[in-house]
């Protein structure tokens, strides 16, 4: 026989919830040999009861239809839950046999029965860490603390596990109030124990456990080197930084030149002028009229008491050396 | 038309029909009805149609424990159920009768 007692009892359930709406008297008439006829039905063919018969709904239609009882169109909505809440529950426990097997047990709630010692316990510490989190405001660790004392948090730990255990081994004598007070309870400390592992998720994942790292001159601990420039763009060289009391400011580090090393007290900007952002200059070098960046042309170089060229004629402001025929008078900056 | 439709007016007599010859239980009287010829007859009209007669006062039933298999339910047709089928089928044979001859008439062969 392939078709078990559970599935006979689910079916008849299901069968009856569909036939809600009938006065009580009709519906145990209808359906009281209705389980020992499945149980024929199962005994005499192959196949579970639904490839058989078909839902129990639709059986319950044609049920209602040969029995002349009145048919189901007007059912109310208690009808319609009591329907589902009886189609899931026959879902669920179909569900509860087939995951068994694969855990080693007959039925997934055999497995998870044995859990419930553990579930316990931890539902003891969530109502702990619960506490910890009002008591405290907010801020708490993995251990729980009463008012942010961890001897008491300890104490109260202990207290909330036995309590939690005693509660758990005594869940079957509840009676209807106690026992969904503790649902709701436990309903809640698991919300609260997902919330609190989100937000432990998030400060692990950007490291801020706790506290803040923060650098102390975080602003200028990239520079290696200072440059000064004068109004003109000049580079200054040897120039030294003092704060409002004197101090010198140091800055960076040299890395091109050894000698700096060994007179710490008589460094001065820049360590490096040849690793200059801007081109370096020699000091009272006329600026470019063109580009900031040209470099220094001597042949170019204007000369306020120049002398004529010999064969140049002299422009207003001069050139030594090379006139250019077409007489421009102007300095070229190369690019 | 199907099967169907013109079973919901008979089913009740085809039931007691069955049990005339022998009492039988659920699945028992749904195997010879078919065996019949009614093949399209569902399990849960059959039930309730036994649960309907029997409700009727037109069947009476008694269990027979079995060694093999569940105890079942057997119904037997009482006086009031063979003065049923009776009537019925007297009904029946001249509706049938009737709609053969309406048939005819019309040039359908039976």
């Amino acid at each position: 026989m392939t078709v078990t007692e559970q599935e006979i009892t689910d079916y008849v359930a299901r069968v009856r919830a569909a036939l809600a709406d009938l006065p009580t008297a009709q519906r145990d008439e209808l359906t009281e040999d209705l389980a020992d006829h499945l149980t024929e039905v199962a005994a005499e063919a192959e196949g579970t009861l639904l490839e058989r018969l078909g839902e129990p709904e639709t059986y319950a239609a044609e049920l209602r239809a040969a029995a002349g009882a009145a048919p189901g169109g007007g059912r109310n909505l208690d009808q319609r839950v009591a329907t589902a809440m009886a189609r899931v529950r026959g879902r669920l426990r179909t569900l509860d046999t087939r995951l068994g097997p694969p855990l080693g047990y007959a039925t997934a709630s055999d497995f998870l029965h044995l859990l419930r010692p553990g579930w316990w316990v931890l539902r003891g510490y969530l109502a702990a860490m619960l506490v910890t989190v009002i008591s405290t405001g907010g801020s708490f660790g993995l251990l729980p603390r009463f008012g942010g004392e961890l001897l008491a948090g300890m104490i109260m730990l202990i207290g909330f596990v036995v309590a939690s255990i005693w509660i758990g081994r005594r869940s079957a004598q509840l009676t209807r109030w106690p026992r969904s007070a503790v649902q709701v309870g436990s309903v809640v400390l698991v919300i609260f124990a997902f919330a609190a592992l989100m937000q432990a998720e998030d400060r692990m994942r950007y490291g801020d456990y706790g506290y803040d790292q923060t650098s102390v001159d975080s602003q200028y601990d990239r520079v290696r080197d200072v440059f000064v420039y004068d109004s003109e763009g000049r580079l200054v060289e040897n120039a030294r930084l003092f704060d409002q009391n004197g101090n010198p400011i140091r800055l960076g580090y040299p890395d091109c030149s050894e000698e700096v090393y060994d007179k710490p007290n008589l460094r001065a900007y820049p360590y490096c002028p040849e690793q200059a952002p801007f081109v370096p200059r020699a000091p009272g070098a006329p600026l470019p009229r063109g580009s900031a960046t040209s470099p220094p042309d001597p042949t170019s170089t204007p000369d306020p008491s120049g002398t004529p060229g010999p064969t140049g004629t002299p422009p207003p402001d001069g050139t030594p050396t090379a006139v250019p025929p077409s007489g421009t008078p102007t300095p070229t900056p190369t690019r | 038309m199907d099967t169907t439709q013109l079973l919901k007016g008979v089913l009740d007599m085809a039931v007691l029909a069955v049990l005339r010859e022998e009492d039988g239980y659920g699945y028992d009287i749904l195997r010879r009805l078919r065996e019949a010829g009614l093949e399209e007859v569902g399990d849960a009209s059959v039930y309730g149609t036994l649960r309907r007669l029997f409700a009727a006062g037109l069947l009476t039933t008694y269990v027979v424990p079995s060694e093999s298999g569940p105890h079942r339910k057997y119904y037997s047709l009482n006086a009031a159920g063979r003065d049923q089928l009776t009537r019925s089928g007297k009904l029946w044979r001249s509706f049938a009768t009737t709609m053969d001859s309406l048939l005819d008439d019309r040039g359908m062969a039976a």
